[in-house]
This record gives C-alpha cells, sequence and structure tokens, in this order.
C-alpha cells in the first residue's frame, strides 16, 4: 500500500479508518484493483517510480461527509485531492499531483439542484456529468442549453475548475466565464459561499456574479484551496438557428487584417459563436494539423498551384434566422475587399435539431455530449487511438495574424528539433473570450524511455513559449511546476502570492498539494519530491 | 471480420470463462444480459443469442450507453458482454468504473490496425457492493 508522504501505516490506517466511519466502508477504496481505476491513463510517468498515485480514494455522499473527510485530513495531515468525475485525460486524469494523495472522489455527490429556465441557469454538485444535465434538459423540455467539452463524460464543475473550454457563444464557451457562485469545504472543514451565497435567504446566487468585496471565485480556478461541493452556471436559452460561414483569402498577408477584422466584429457583437482561423493550404493532408507557415512567396505560390485559400476565417450564429442571416451579409460586406475573396456559407439549421440533423452536427456546438471525439480517429482524422493517450499543450499566444505566424512556426520549428510528435496542431483555438489558445495534442507512450524524452522535450518547449511570452493555461501535473515557473514577474511574485494564500487558508497544507506549481510550506522545498 | 459463427461461440463461452473465478460475474446466474457487437469487427449480425439482446454500433459509443447502459448500470447487476474495437473497449471501461463496473475478462481476438485498435471480446460486470445484484 502507498502511503501519503511522511506518514506511517498505523497514522494512515487509522486515518483511513475514520474516514470509513464517515462516508461508510464500501466508499473507501484501497485495494490495488479499484486504486489502478485512479490513475492518469494518459500519464508521462506512466509505469516509473514517480508516477502519480492514489494512496487510497474516498467517495462521499454529501457536504456533511466531506467537511468530515476534511476535518480528519486535516487533523491528521493526510493530504486529499479532490476530483468531480476525473476524466481529466490529457491534463492529469483523476490521479492526485503529491503522490500518496487520497482522491476525494466526489462522483456520488451528482444532483441537480436546481435550473432555472427564466434565470437560465443552474445550480449542481461536482458529480453532475454534461450527459446528466443533458439528460435531465431533454426529460424535463427544458429550453436550456448546456456547453460541453469534446467528451461529455466530465462535470460541469470539474471542467470549469480546470477552466475548460466548449464550442457554443461566447460567455457560454469559456466554462469558466460562465461559473456564477461557489459553494466550498475549506482546509478547516467550514462551508463558504461566493458571490450572492454569502448572504442568507438570497434569490441571487446564480445572477449577480461578484457579490461584496474581493471576487473569491478565483480562488478556486486551477487552485488548492478548497473542495468545491456545488457550483451555479449561467445557462444559453436555446437559439432559433445556427448558421455558419466561412471566408476565403489568398495571399499570405491577409492574414493580419484577417485577424483584426475577426476581433472587431467579435467584440462588437456582430455574431456569438465560436470563430476559427485555419489555412486550407497549410490542412491540406492533415485537416487537424497546420504544417508549418512557409515564407510569403512560397506560400502565396503552394496558393496559385492548388487553388486552395491560404486562410480561412469561419463564423458560426446562433440566433433568430432573420438576425444570423443579416449578420452573415454584414460579415461578407466586410470582407468584400480581399483580393479574390470566396464566401462559403456553411450549415443552416433550425433548432431543436432534427433526428436527422443530431446524426451529421458535431454535437457539442449544440450542446449535446457526445464520446465521438474517441472514434474520429476511425475517420480518418488523424492516427488517433484513444487507448494510447496523449497530452495537451495549450499556450496563450497574441491574438493576431503575427501571433499566429511566429507561435506556428516556433512550435513546429522547435517540435521537429526535439523530435517531439504531434497528432493534432491548431494555432488559434477560441474558446475562451479574447483570446487564442494554441493547441498541440503530444502522443504519450507507455514506455519510459520514450516520455523521458517528451517530458524533456515539453519542457523545452514551455521554456521557449515562456521566452515569447506565451503562457499555458493549462496542462498536465508532470509540467505544472514548469508552467508556474514561466508566470515569473516580480521574482515569481504570482506563485508568492498563492503560497500566502495557500498558507493562510490551508495551514496544514492537505488540499490538492503541488496543483499548479503551489506546493504548501512543507513540501515548497522539495516541491513533493 | 469475426464471423456470426465466432460471436455465437464466443456467446457460448463467455458465461463460462466468468464462472471461473470472477465472483461478480458469478452472481449473474443466467449469464449476460446484453451483448455489444462493434459492427467494425462483426459481420452478418445476430439480433439476439439465446434471448440475450445485441446491441450493434459502430464504433462510437455514445449513444448505446446513454440510452441503455447507463440507465442499466444505475440499476444493480447487469452484465455485459462484448466484441468491440480496443478503443470501444476503453471508452467503456471508463464509464463502467465510474459505475461500479470492471472488464473482469478480456481476450484479443485480432490483429492491431495501423493506429493500434483491435478487435477485443470482453466482459464488463458489476463489482461494488452498491450495484452487485
Ligand atoms: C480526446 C479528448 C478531447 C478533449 N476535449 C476537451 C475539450 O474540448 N475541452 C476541455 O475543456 N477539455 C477537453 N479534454 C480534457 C478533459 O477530458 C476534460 O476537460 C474533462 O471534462 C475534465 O475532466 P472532469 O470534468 O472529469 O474534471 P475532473 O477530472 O473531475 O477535475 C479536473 C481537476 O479539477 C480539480 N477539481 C475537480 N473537482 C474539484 C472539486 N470539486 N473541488 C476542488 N477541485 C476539483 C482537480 O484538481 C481535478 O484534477 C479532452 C480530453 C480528451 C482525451
Amino acid at each position: 500500500m502507498t502511503t501519503p508522504p511522511g506518514m506511517t501505516d498505523a497514522d494512515f490506517a487509522d486515518g483511513l479508518g475514520a474516514m470509513r466511519s464517515a462516508v461508510g466502508a464500501d466508499w473507501v477504496f484501497d485495494q490495488p484493483a479499484d486504486l489502478n481505476t485512479y490513475r492518469d491513463f494518459y500519464s508521462v510517468l506512466w509505469g516509473e517510480p514517480e508516477e502519480k498515485r492514489a494512496s487510497a480514494a474516498v467517495a462521499p455522499a454529501n457536504v456533511e461527509e466531506v467537511q468530515q473527510v476534511v476535518r480528519i485530513a486535516n487533523e491528521r495531515q493526510i493530504p486529499i485531492y479532490p476530483i468531480s468525475t476525473g476524466r481529466n485525460l490529457g491534463y492529469g486524469g483523476s490521479a492526485p499531483v503529491l503522490s500518496g494523495s487520497v482522491v476525494l472522489d466526489l462522483k456520488r455527490m451528482n444532483r441537480i439542484l436546481e435550473v432555472n429556465e427564466s434565470n437560465c441557469s443552474c445550480l449542481v454538485e461536482p458529480g453532475v456529468s454534461y450527459f446528466d444535465m443533458y439528460r435531465h434538459l431533454q426529460e424535463t423540455g427544458s429550453k436550456l442549453w448546456i456547453d460541453c467539452p469534446d467528451p461529455g463524460w466530465g462535470s460541469l464543475v470539474g471542467n470549469a475548475l480546470d477552466s475548460g473550454g466548449g464550442y457554443t457563444a461566447a460567455g457560454y464557451r469559456g466554462h469558466w466565464e460562465a461559473v456564477c457562485g461557489i459553494e466550498s469545504v475549506m482546509a478547516d472543514g467550514e462551508v463558504l459561499r461566493t458571490g450572492m451565497g454569502a448572504l442568507p435567504g438570497s434569490e441571487t446566487w446564480q445572477q449577480y456574479r461578484m457579490g461584496l468585496g474581493p471576487c473569491l471565485d478565483g480562488l478556486f480556478r486551477q487552485s488548492s484551496l478548497g473542495v468545491v461541493t456545488k457550483m451555479g452556471f449561467y445557462m444559453f436559452p436555446q437559439p432559433e438557428a445556427y448558421l455558419t460561414g466561412s471566408i476565403d483569402v489568398f495571399r499570405y498577408e491577409d492574414l493580419e487584417e484577417l485577424v483584426d477584422l475577426l476581433n472587431e466584429l467579435e467584440y462588437g457583437n456582430l455574431f456569438n459563436g465560436m470563430p476559427g482561423i485555419g489555412s486550407p493550404v497549410l490542412s491540406q493532408d492533415n485537416p487537424i494539423a497546420m504544417t508549418m507557415i512557409p515564407p510569403a512567396d512560397e506560400m502565396n505560390r503552394m496558393v496559385q498551384e492548388t487553388g486552395l485559400a491560404a486562410w480561412r476565417a469561419s463564423f458560426t450564429f446562433y440566433g433568430p434566422e432573420k438576425v444570423i442571416r443579416a449578420q452573415w451579409e454584414h460579415v461578407k460586406e466586410r470582407h468584400a475587399h480581399f483580393q479574390g475573396v470566396k464566401f462559403n456559407e456553411g450549415d443552416f439549421i433550425t433548432l431543436p435539431l432534427s433526428a436527422e440533423d443530431m446524426e451529421r452536427i458535431a454535437k457539442p456546438r449544440f450542446g449535446v455530449p457526445s464520446l465521438e471525439i474517441f472514434f474520429v480517429g476511425s475517420r480518418g482524422f488523424g492516427n488517433f487511438n484513444p487507448s494510447d493517450g496523449h497530452i495537451w499543450f495549450s499556450a496563450v499566444i497574441p491574438r493576431s495574424g503575427k501571433g499566429i505566424i511566429e507561435a506556428n512556426r516556433v512550435m513546429r520549428r522547435e517540435c521537429e528539433r526535439l523530435g517531439l510528435d504531434l497528432f493534432m496542431f491548431a494555432p488559434a483555438v477560441t474558446c475562451w473570450t479574447r483570446s487564442f489558445v494554441l493547441f498541440a495534442a503530444v502522443p504519450v507512450y507507455k514506455d519510459p524511455a520514450k516520455n523521458q524524452h517528451l517530458r524533456e522535450s515539453v519542457r523545452e518547449i514551455i521554456d521557449i513559449c515562456a521566452q515569447h511570452g506565451w503562457g499555458e493555461y493549462r496542462c498536465p501535473p508532470a509540467f505544472m511546476d514548469d508552467v508556474m515557473d514561466a508566470y515569473s514577474f516580480g521574482d515569481h511574485k504570482l506563485r508568492r502570492v498563492n503560497e500566502q494564500i495557500k498558507d493562510a487558508l490551508d495551514p496544514n497544507g492537505i488540499l490538492s498539494a503541488g496543483r499548479y506549481g503551489v506546493w504548501p510550506k512543507h513540501l515548497r522545498d522539495g516541491r513533493g519530491a | 471480420m469475426i464471423s456470426r459463427r465466432d460471436v455465437i461461440k464466443w456467446g457460448a463461452v463467455a458465461p463460462a470463462i466468468a464462472a471461473g473465478s470472477q465472483a461478480a460475474f458469478a452472481q449473474a446466474p443466467q449469464g449476460l444480459d446484453a451483448f455489444m457487437l462493434d459492427t467494425r469487427y462483426v459481420d452478418s449480425l445476430p439480433t439476439e443469442h439465446a434471448g440475450i439482446p445485441a446491441i450493434c454500433f459502430a464504433g462510437d459509443v455514445t449513444k448505446p450507453w446513454f440510452d441503455t447502459l447507463d440507465p442499466a448500470w444505475r440499476q444493480r447487476g447487469y452484465v455485459l458482454g462484448g466484441i468491440t474495437g480496443s478503443d470501444a473497449l476503453f471508452v467503456l471501461q471508463s464509464l463502467a468504473q465510474q459505475q461500479g463496473r470492471r472488464v473482469v475478462s478480456q481476450t484479443q481476438l485480432g490483429e492491431k490496425d495501423e493506429r493500434g485498435v483491435y478487435p477485443v471480446s470482453w466482459v464488463i460486470a458489476p463489482v461494488h457492493p452498491s450495484v452487485t445484484a
């Protein structure tokens, strides 16, 4: 049996015994077959002594049981690591950041506490998955949509806490941006409600996010400061219709203006769906992996030879047909001056979805959870085998044409130099408001030598990105310290303030130790080693 | 492709395999409650075998899981056998674990393709006391 670092077997057994009394013996797991399910199947340390493994898992059924478990852990200084549905594949799965932690598995807390049709919001427990919410909305005939990530098996809470993203309208698809109201069990076992939830009897918890004073929601994003037991979300009222269109331009030099225009139109609310910038000519071999952007004359020659566009801006509109058709007309007008421009009208779909449409659409764009992403490989997009695994490398880059070109070239050049495979490469993902996030899926292996090379290469890439001012928005546990190191302004003031907050709110350092590079005092020097 | 005969043969042997050392499976005396058949690997499908319904799908487990398995896995019992791609099993296995179930036997039935995916037969059975029959 793995024990938490620095604990004797006897003390740990005593702690687990107390947790059994709190949640019931059936809900404390310490046998190898059970603990296997809490491994990160996509770990870059798979099978190595440093692999991040849980010592046990505990699954409480309600807030009171969470409080008891946290108090037991705090009294005995047992590190615990809360997860909601634990599907964080590509960013750590359900394994803890500090090996030997007890995973606090909140899957049994799966009640949808409220869906408020007039307020267009919901309040949920952490174990509620996107599928659970979708089923509920279907069964109740709701007019509301959720926004889900590609795999719908994760949870609204866990995904938002890691700052995940989806594919519908602005304000909803950056999942943290749609959060309104948090309840968290703190390290001392007490319960905090943020925003208007702090005011007993308020009916505005899922309306006015800020409440009074500093907005404390941020304490819980990518953090190690609490066990979130309830979370509110704004929900998107189902629109009447959906329309997509794309605009092709044919010169390397057009990119800068294309992005500026996209920004102006989005920030001016001329479209509300997820935009995209791609390159048909550089994605002709693999639609999910843009190749290196060549020099201007070479790219322009490729365009002439193939007839494919140099760049494509894509737009998505949700709303009444009359409105979204007018918006698309306006967007086209604004692009009419580009030399040789081509307009492609895509899907127009009235909502709710017909059974026929449901079969052919990209479901997450319609708030419909799916697991289809795990089978895209079998449809010929890349060589994706879900059981091999991959990690996501996702760096925030400037939202400009220059930003795309520079990030694409640096990443492509450095990955090639380092021999780092990428099976998906998209330089300008727009789930998060006003941002481009460069996404690369890096295959992970079950072979330690290959993974060592991968880890060293990714660390180098993190450094190189930092030198350009690009930082990851999220990352797997093996790289959390490296990524936090890159946010180094003011002699690492960001990390140091986070550590001060950690010490104040969790003096025994029991919660999610090491998450995003913030270690409790007693583990700080060795960073958990 | 795996033939109809192989599917039926597998259906016949699966309960025997499980009756050996798999305590969880032994708790389901009638054997399997359903088969899952991945049409990427199994041709000429039986819609049922010995009264056991077959759930057919083509790689993507979303619909069969959402419509049939998720509701069934919220109840006690329900032993599921399948012949699917290893990619589909990976996803099903992960879903099953969340609902107190585990893969209690699996056998590779063919070569890996260029993505490393191969056909596999398996049994998923309830193991957690909250869902065992
Ligand atoms: C093929 C593929 C495609 C993907 N596509 C997307 C995508 O489109 N968008 C996207 O965002 N992600 C994507 N992912 C990543 C990931 O699968 C999802 O983000 C998933 O939703 C995260 O898992 P979860 O919701 O179960 O969160 P969890 O694993 O439960 O939580 C994530 C982390 O948040 C913290 N946490 C969770 N719950 C609590 C709590 N209650 N209290 C305190 N801390 C908590 C923990 O540190 C935990 O490790 C993809 C992964 C794969 C493999």
